[in-house]
């Protein structure tokens, strides 16, 4: 008896079936894999409400917002007069490199540079973006008061312990560190004249 | 042999017998091998000590990040509670914390012994090959293990690796948060980091049975680094290395119980002091460092000012090992007969213990430099690894061994 084997027709029906085989194997891998991401309820985007009039002038306030921590800061007049004069030393002054840096109402260069819909309240994801360590609070000028662990230059701001990112009074991240990014912003709107509500 | 009734009948039914001549009592083994090719069978002793350890944990262990009292959560409370309570639960908890410490101590001296007497060059690139898997998959497990206790060190070595992921262009978002299950560490990662955990070490069990398979298909390397698979040169694995092998646990338990009884925690080493204190994830300790068998790792990270590039770099520290054998062109194996060799691999291991110490304490700018010479002269010993062959004069072979 002769082979009448259909070669080609064979070979077709392999790679059909075997497609067939990896896109089911395929659509099998979405349910585990989505099992993996955040749930519905915490995707679920949960607000805080928070009364910036209780933080003290001067004084740094860690809230928290969808379980990552916030910075609230009371920026003092002196504090405020420590945003200027170093935009050489910053590697994104107008946060502009990335959306999470920036926000809708920053309309005017005051804004940009404040990074506050307020001035005098600063509120930004405390995360440091290298690897998330929550950066220390060294707002003063110079070494006087935190030694060698901020450069001589210190405009004041934040040193992140973890790696040695450094942040200005407004959280944005200057050159040399190894954090890409200023400190992200996170939508927030005042209901009051003191009540924030974030998220 | 003599066989039982029994033997017999599980024979006709497995072939156990055949199994037992081909892999132990005629299974071929160089008859020189040192004290250096005693690691293998030591991993596997701690593998199996961990495993039995793990799962009498896991019978009190709580995954869960929900508070309880003060900042004190069910996962920080059932450790407190295993280590006050559970009968025996301190030495359980102990030998697990210092077997994972110990088994790094031995899986590094196994892969050092390797290294230096070329265990990893042909015919056994794929028994290396499996071994870098395996090590890969005990620093997975390692880190999975080190969040359990949810304290300040795991919480935020936990954070930082996941942030990691968020380094890799445009996935990373999706990825750290497929690790976390949420948009930062919290309890749907703890849980899942207990549920790959327990995974890891089961993967672990099987990858190990292929590398031991492969490393009875190629035979075992020797100190010469001369085939020898029969005849003077070799005898038996059973009784000869059994009763080795034998001695050699009998060393290691000695020195692992006392750690277990006397210094547990080997001063911050095996177990960070930071870990007593609870996880807080709004308040990162002053100074993280992970534990010390991922520190050299951690240091080629911090070298580089660039995050994308840190991550990459660590990456890449890793996946060379891969490459090796493939690296490395000499036709002679050992370095007692590689004068060049020999000298680049005794500086890689100081290096790799010098990566290891500045990885563990706080950065300054002077051990950032260190680190970074050290970070050079790591790549660059597998760099130079094609080349030295070129004008490395090698020392005469002996006939035999």
């Amino acid at each position: 008896m002769t082979d009448q084997t259909d070669q080609s027709r064979r070979n077709f029906l392999y790679v059909a079936a075997g497609g067939m085989g990896a896109v089911a194997a395929g659509a099998a891998v979405v349910p585990f894999l989505g099992s993996m991401l955040p749930a519905a309820d915490t995707l679920a985007a949960s607000k805080t409400e928070y009364d910036v009039a209780t933080v003290q002038a001067g004084q740094l306030v860690v809230i928290q917002w969808q379980g990552k921590p916030v910075f609230v800061v009371n920026r003092t007049p002196e504090y405020l007069a420590e945003v200027d004069g170093h935009d050489d030393m910053l590697k994104d002054p107008d946060s502009k490199h990335i959306e999470a840096v920036s926000a809708e109402w920053m309309d005017t260069p005051e804004k940009r540079k404040y990074r506050a819909i307020k001035p005098e309240y600063l509120i930004v994801v405390a995360s440091c973006t290298h690897l998330g360590c929550i950066p220390l609070f060294k707002p003063t000028k110079g070494r006087k008061d935190w030694g060698d662990s901020v450069p001589e230059n210190w405009p004041g701001g934040w040193h992140c312990p973890c790696h040695g990112s450094l942040y200005d009074i407004s959280a944005r991240v200057i050159k040399g560190s190894p954090a890409p990014d200023n400190l992200h912003l996170m939508p927030y709107k005042y209901l009051t004249d003191t009540k924030v509500l974030i998220g | 042999m003599m066989k039982s009734k029994l033997f017999g009948w599980i024979d006709e039914r497995t072939g156990a017998e055949a199994i037992i001549k081909s892999q132990l009592t005629e299974y071929q083994v160089p008859k020189n091998l040192n004290y250096m090719w005693n690691f293998g069978s030591l991993a596997l002793l701690v593998l199996t000590l961990q495993i039995l350890t793990g799962i009498f944990l896991a019978m009190y262990y709580k995954p869960s990040a929900m508070m309880t009292y003060g900042s004190y959560t069910v996962a920080f409370d059932s450790v407190e509670r295993i280590m006050r309570d559970v009968n025996f639960g301190w030495l359980i908890r102990y030998m697990h914390a210092v077997g994972a410490s110990a088994f790094f101590v031995v899986v590094y001296m196994h892969i050092g012994r390797g290294l230096y007497y070329g265990s990893f060059k042909g015919p056994r690139e794929l028994l290396w090959i499996i071994g870098v898997v395996i090590l890969l998959i005990m620093q997975g497990a390692a880190f999975f293990g080190y969040l359990l206790p949810w304290g300040q060190m795991s919480f935020w070595g936990a954070t930082v690796i996941t942030n990691l992921f968020g380094a890799i262009p445009v996935l990373g978002d999706f990825v750290s948060q497929l690790l976390r299950g949420g948009f930062a560490v919290g309890d749907p990662t703890l849980n899942r980091f207990f549920s790959l955990h327990y995974l890891f070490p089961l993967l672990l069990a099987a990858i190990v049975g292929g590398h031991i398979h492969a490393l009875h298909v190629v035979h075992s390397n020797n100190p010469t680094g001369l085939d020898v698979h029969e005849g003077k040169s070799t005898i038996p694995f059973h009784p000869y290395y059994t009763v080795k092998d034998a001695f050699g646990v009998g060393v290691f338990l000695t020195i692992y119980t006392y750690i277990v009884f006397f210094n547990p925690q080997m001063n911050g080493f095996f177990i960070e002091v930071d870990n007593y204190v609870p996880a807080n994830n709004l308040q990162t300790p002053p100074h993280i460092a992970p534990v010390w068998y991922l520190t050299p790792w951690y240091t080629i990270l911090r070298s580089f000012e660039s995050k994308l590039l840190g991550v990459l770099m660590m990456g890449a520290s890793l996946a060379i090992l891969f490459v090796l054998p493939f690296l490395d062109r000499s036709k002679v194996r050992s370095a007692r007969y590689r004068p060049v060799y020999r000298q680049m691999v005794f500086l890689f291991f100081v290096t790799v213990i010098v990566l290891g110490y500045c990885g563990h304490s706080a950065p300054t700018p002077t051990l950032k430099l260190i680190g970074q010479l050290a970070t050079t002269y790591y790549f660059a010993f597998f760099l130079l690894l094609p080349l030295v062959n070129k004008f490395e004069k090698t020392k005469p072979l002996p006939e035999e061994i």
